[in-house]
């Protein structure tokens, strides 16, 4: 265990984001592209985990098993367990040694592991599983795989299975990158700026808001981490409103403010329909120097000043 | 309304009713209710379960979504024979809680539940049930919580504008003679004996099919057809399309089946936009339907829309399904920082809502909802715009918000004394009524923007 303890004792701010992206287990999907290669951070996960003394099974489909081991010392080389669909990818020599179903077979052999210990898998790559394989078989086979451990009533407790999958999202359209990103418990998206490479991680905890970051971060040639403060400030402030807060009263040709005078005024003014004890008290009582009210009448000449009533000839 | 319609109904049966009704001297207006002599009535009799009511409309029976703000939006409740479809939102966090409350509701009430899902074992679904709040001393705890969120302005009465005050508020807290709908705590689990007394069944797809089935072009698939024949069997071995007469006590199957349409499910429209089995999902919707009218069910399905690629698709699962309400959240987009959205989750955008035996479907007035999750509760609100600042929104904001905000313009424009407290309902009565009449003069000036 000392090499991994020599590993966790390292500084911690370096280890923080492999750590980070291996704890949660499930589906880590590694995004990258031409210009930003993800193969190096794989590589790194797994030599990570590899330290950490989890067992580390690789589906090698597009690069050769030498070159994936190019970098690594012996005894991570000797801790890894290689399939190597690289060099016979449809199984024509018919040796015994590869996986009887092909990449698909052994992802899916995999599901049915009873090994307590935690695995990781890494797919090197999903891009390539994903060119070959319709894409819900492989959405299937990836969540069988990385939820085996979410059963709680389970009567034989299965390790954290992380799978790591390197997809290049450059291949593919938006509807497999978006279902994968969907199924993934962790999306790491690789990019950068002059030189400097970062990784913008989003973390999908169940049940959960998911939490993004964004890690400037260089890899050395023995695939360790090294984490980087990132290029030269070019800070988004979203803190700013788009819009700069104007004052919309400002170019108005009528005028919205009351003044302290005039708000007293407004509140102390009684509306017409407001029925208060003023009211009702002038009402209820009518004061006797209070004019009774009077009709002013000034006849039009059309008005039509008969006196007499037109209801007595009525018999009531 | 609701007697004329029952002697609508009557008299619709053509001639039998009116001879009964002749030869028994009675009306054909009946009163509705338990008949108290044990004579054989020959007015519509309804089915009395428990969770269920008569809409006030057009006594179409309805069962609660187990939110009762939902259930006022969709006029009352969910009809027992529909689907309710619900959009995801695009990180999947709020439309498993509706989900949930669906579930939780059909616990409550004791109906018999049947869960599918690709993703979840059903038995974890169901431990991870919200718990209910029965008793009164819960209502304490709620009415802290909203008091606590209650901004001061909406305390202010209306000096001129009083009798708007009258109007019924959203209701946020609950309602302890209340039968139908129930509230949740959303930070508590459904306790283990609700759940073990409970009568349900579960569908795990992983473990009902093998996967070297072969899918054949133009058919459902694989997935579909085994989902639809587990629903059938339970609808027929359970009598809940009244097959088995011996049944006394009738109850209603809530099935809740969860992601539909993802590549879990075997299913292709998420990843191509012309894949092969195109139609299965809108095939499965429709023989569900069918499968739902025909028996004493309602049915919640939640689907993640936003990764179909070909939207004709979209259109079409809206055309078959009956409610469809489409979940907004604003993780990762860039209304997370308006600050008119800063009180809220998300929006609820309802998008359908089924006319059901009826030329109009129950609509109600408010348009702009948005939803908020908070420690205990799950609420949906209209949006409030608040005050004057907010003017300097209306010039960049969305046509959609028209009507509040003609309602603020009007307010900051023309007549300020009559600017009332903005408070959750009020503003968007008044502004749409106060828009009817001025709309002709205003439109002009808006629609410049």
């Amino acid at each position: 265990m000392t090499p991994s303890e020599g590993a966790r004792a390292g500084t911690g701010r370096e280890l923080e984001m492999l750590d980070s992206l291996l704890a949660l287990g499930g589906l880590v999907l590694l995004r990258d592209s031409v210009e930003w290669e993800g193969r190096s951070l794989l590589k790194a996960l797994v030599k990570k985990s590899a330290l950490c003394g989890e067992q580390v099974h690789i589906l090698g489909c597009e690069v050769s098993e030498e070159e994936f081991r190019e970098g690594f010392d012996s005894d991570i080389n000797n801790r890894l367990v290689y399939h190597d669909f690289f060099r016979d990818p449809l199984n024509w020599s018919k040796t015994e040694e590869a996986f009887p179903g092909g990449p698909l077979g052994a992802l899916r052999a995999m599901c049915k592991r009873t090994d307590p210990a935690p695995v990781t898998i890494a797919l090197d790559s999903l891009s390539w599983l994903l060119l070959r394989l319709p894409c819900t078989t492989l959405c299937q086979a990836l969540h069988a795989v990385s939820h085996q451990d979410s059963c709680p009533g389970d009567s034989s407790p299965v390790g954290k299975v992380s799978v790591l999958g390197l997809l290049h999202e450059e291949l593919h359209g938006p509807g497999p990158v978006g279902v994968l990103s969907s199924l993934a418990q962790t999306e790491v998206t690789l990019g950068g700026t002059m030189g400097h490479a970062s990784a913008h991680i989003l973390c999908r905890r169940p049940r959960q808001r998911p939490t993004d970051q964004t890690q400037w971060f260089s890899i050395l040639p023995d695939f360790s981490l090294d984490l980087q403060q990132g290029p030269s400030v070019e800070s988004q402030p979203y803190s700013d409103p788009h819009i700069p807060l104007v004052d919309p009263t400002t170019h108005l040709t009528f005028n919205l403010h009351l003044s302290k005078k005039e708000r007293e005024a407004r509140d102390s003014l009684t509306l017409p329909f407001q029925f208060s004890s003023e009211k009702q008290q002038a009402l209820l009582r009518p004061r006797p120097d209070q004019a009774t009210s009077h009709i002013f009448y000034e006849p039009d000449a059309y008005d039509d000043l008969d006196q007499e009533d037109p209801d007595d000839d009525l018999d009531i | 309304m609701a007697a004329v319609a029952t002697c609508d109904s009557v008299a619709g049966s053509t001639g039998s009713a009116v001879a009964t009704a002749s030869k028994r001297n009675v009306t054909s207006f009946q009163k509705r209710g338990p008949r108290a002599s044990g004579t054989n009535d020959s007015g519509p009799r309804l089915v009395s379960i428990a969770g269920t009511r008569p809409s006030v409309r057009n006594g179409q029976l309805l069962v609660s979504t187990g939110l009762p703000a939902l259930d006022q939006l969709l006029g009352g409740g969910l009809a027992v024979g529909t689907v309710l479809l619900i959009e995801e939102d695009k990180y999947n966090i709020y439309s498993p809680l509706l989900f949930k409350y669906f579930l939780a509701e059909g616990i409550v009430n004791g109906h018999t539940l049947l869960v599918a899902s690709a993703k979840e074992d059903p038995a974890n679904i169901l431990q991870e049930l919200p718990a209910p709040l029965l008793d009164d001393k819960c209502k304490k705890e709620f009415d802290e919580d909203v008091y606590n969120h209650k901004t001061p302005e909406s305390n202010i009465k209306m000096k001129i504008a009083w009798r708007y005050q009258l109007l019924p508020k959203m209701e946020i807290g609950p309602v302890s003679s209340s039968r139908f709908g129930h509230y949740y705590d959303a930070s508590k689990r459904m306790p283990q004996e609700l759940i073990e007394a409970s009568n349900w069944h579960g569908f795990f797809l992983p473990e009902k099919i093998s996967s070297t089935l072969k899918v054949e072009p133009c058919s459902l698939t694989p997935g579909y057809t085994k989902l639809l024949q587990f629903i059938q069997n339970i609808i027929y071995e359970e009598g809940f399309d009244g097959s088995n007469p011996q049944k006394k006590q009738r109850n209603i199957l809530r099935i809740g089946i969860q992601n539909l349409g993802s590549p879990l499910w075997g299913d292709d429209i998420c990843c191509a936009e012309n894949g092969g089995n195109s139609h299965s999902l809108t095939k499965f919707l429709y023989v569900l339907r069918g499968l739902l009218r025909t028996s004493l069910s309602a049915c919640i399905i939640t689907m993640p829309t936003h990764l179909i690629q070909n939207k004709a698709i979209i259109a079409r699962v809206t055309n078959l399904s009956d409610i469809v309400v489409g979940l907004e959240s604003f993780i990762g987009s860039e209304r997370e920082t308006n600050p008119l959205y800063k009180d809220y989750h998300g929006l609820i955008h309802i998008r359908q809502i089924p006319r059901l035996n009826n030329l109009i479907c129950d609509e109600s007035d408010v348009k702009d909802l948005a939803f908020k999750l908070k420690r205990k509760l799950f609420t949906i609100e209209a949006e409030v715009q608040k005050g004057v600042s907010t003017a300097t929104f209306l010039l960049d904001g969305p046509r959609k918000k028209l009507f509040p905000c003609l309602f603020q313009l009007l307010g900051v424009a023309c007549i300020p004394w009559l600017m009332a407290s903005s408070s959750v309902f009020k503003v968007s009565n008044i502004g749409e009524s106060l828009c009817y009449q001025l709309s002709g003069f205003f439109s002009a000036y808006l629609f410049h923007f």
